[in-house]
């Protein structure tokens, strides 16, 4: 007997399905075929079912039944708990690039305008010389420059919304490395589960893409560290253990994304463990 | 296919994706679309209105938007939510295109879904391309068409284009194709290849 979207085909005999698109949706998704032995669904067959009146009764009704299969399918993919949060991290890291880039240009142009103007010798916070450029320069500049401060703005209030959805979604994950940095390792795995899914020698190079090529192609040292570098562990590890500290933090956050995964709750007795063990590697005489 | 001096036009309900309109007929753009590529470096098969085609990697619905315009069904099956989004709004206005969200090397998950199809049209950004075809070809009638572009920088990008492309004949030849036909798509595409074949009405002939 062959299962087919439109009822059981078998044997001489032919049961046509009942029900609304909903219940017939459920069952399409359900089916799970032998491809041996299968042969594929035949129009004539489902009107032999007395499913269909025709080739275009056919079409209209496979039509309706797959569009709202497909539709149910986008649905659930997007009802996980990580997918706004991977928009969230994208979204973020976008705006960090063009609030760098445009205060870069506005600053150029500020200087054209004030040609006694320097930043060197001088420690302003990039957000105070956007405040100045703002205060002391009028139309369009004085705009782009408040423009600039209020992008920053949000761009404060995402991380901070970030890092708590991070908190949330990937706790152990979070507690090891920080919600920014967390959330930034599942966008670049592309999802919870994918990054539950990578070796932990895959997460250490995580964002190091450029690098890890050009070793793979010719033979350059190898990455020590991708995204994780941005963990104060990692970037103020001395240089000589460097490598080391980002093996065994990426060891533990392998672990900490399959608990966070397949848990989705802390659990203080791993997260104790690893901060020692990561601790240790760090002080130089862990293995 | 129709050619309007030497554009190649499809003609259907236009505005799919802001495409250019020549004489009531939908400008279908070889260097947007790998399949119009083909038909401008004047290979492929002849799309015919009695034909039923498996697209593997509709992705947005561009190119399917067109071959439905032609054909009489097209099951388009894509993998990813987001493309996915945008074709099953080009299958609402389309009564011939049928929208599976499945993943092209499992076709168990559609096979109650697709009918035996005279074309198989793969263009999947994935390795294994030459696998994903073969584990589809219980779809196609004996005497039917597969057309494989060939993305060769997805198999494997530290590998030299023209092995790659080798590589596949080989793989497909042994699964019992007849290769037909096989062109690079330059200077539309870079490093794409399109790859024609057909099953044979028996095996072994």
């Amino acid at each position: 007997m062959q299962s087919y979207w439109f009822g059981d085909v078998g044997e001489g005999r032919c049961s046509a399905v009942t029900g609304d698109v909903n219940a017939m949706v459920s069952r399409i998704l359900s089916l799970s075929t032998q491809l041996d032995t299968f042969t594929p669904p035949d129009w004539q067959q489902a009107v032999a079912c007395g499913f269909c009146s025709g080739r275009a009764d056919y079409l209209a009704l496979l039509q309706a039944v797959c569009i709202a299969a497909a539709e149910r399918s986008v649905r659930e993919h997007y009802s996980g708990k990580d997918a706004e949060l991977l928009q969230m991290v994208r979204t973020l890291d976008e705006m960090d690039t063009v609030v760098n880039l445009l205060s870069e240009r506005a600053a150029d142009w500020y200087m054209v305008r004030h040609p006694a103007f320097s930043r060197k010798y001088r420690r302003t916070p990039a957000h105070i010389l956007v405040r100045t450029m703002r205060e002391n320069s009028r139309g369009a500049l004085g705009k782009v420059a408040g423009e600039i401060g209020q992008l920053a703005d949000t761009r404060t209030a995402l991380a901070k919304e970030v890092s708590a959805r991070a908190n949330d979604v990937m706790p152990n994950t979070s507690a090891l490395i920080g919600g920014l940095v967390a959330a930034r390792l599942m966008a670049h795995a592309g999802g919870l589960l994918p990054l539950s899914r990578l070796p932990a020698s895959a997460i250490q190079v995580l964002g190091a893409r450029t690098a890890l090529f050009a070793h793979l192609k010719t033979h350059t040292p190898s990455p020590k560290h991708g995204i994780i570098f941005q963990h104060r562990r990692v970037h103020n590890a001395p240089r000589d253990v460097r490598g080391r500290v980002a093996r065994v933090l990426a060891g533990k956050l392998a672990i900490a994304a399959r608990i966070d995964y397949f848990r989705g709750v802390a659990v203080p007795e791993f997260l104790e463990q690893a901060q020692n063990r990561i601790d240790t590697a760090g002080k130089g005489d862990g293995a | 296919m129709i050619w309007i001096g030497d554009v190649l036009v499809s003609r259907g309900e236009g505005g799919v994706y802001n495409e250019r309109m020549l004489g009531g007929a939908r400008v279908w753009e070889p260097y947007r679309s790998k399949l119009a590529a083909l038909y401008h470096v004047g290979k492929g098969v002849e799309l015919e209105p009695s034909l039923r085609v498996l697209y593997l990697g509709a992705a947005n619905g561009t190119t399917v938007s067109h071959v439905a315009d032609y054909t009489e069904a097209v099951y388009a099956v894509e993998f990813a939510p987001r493309p996915m989004q945008d074709l099953i709004e080009v299958a609402r206005r389309r009564k011939n295109v049928i929208p599976i969200m499945a993943d092209a090397t499992r076709p168990e998950t559609y096979a109650p879904i697709v009918e035996a199809v005279d074309l198989i049209y793969q263009d999947v950004a994935q390795p294994g391309q030459a696998a994903i075809a073969i584990r589809n070809c219980l779809f196609l009638k004996p005497g039917g068409y597969l057309i494989l572009m060939l993305k060769t920088r997805s198999v494997d990008v530290r590998k030299d284009p023209a092995i790659v492309f080798d590589e596949t004949i080989a793989a497909l030849k042994e699964a019992g194709f007849i290769v037909l036909e096989s062109v690079w798509l330059t200077p539309y595409h870079q490093d794409h290849a399109a790859i024609i074949c057909t099953k044979p009405a028996k095996p072994g002939e």
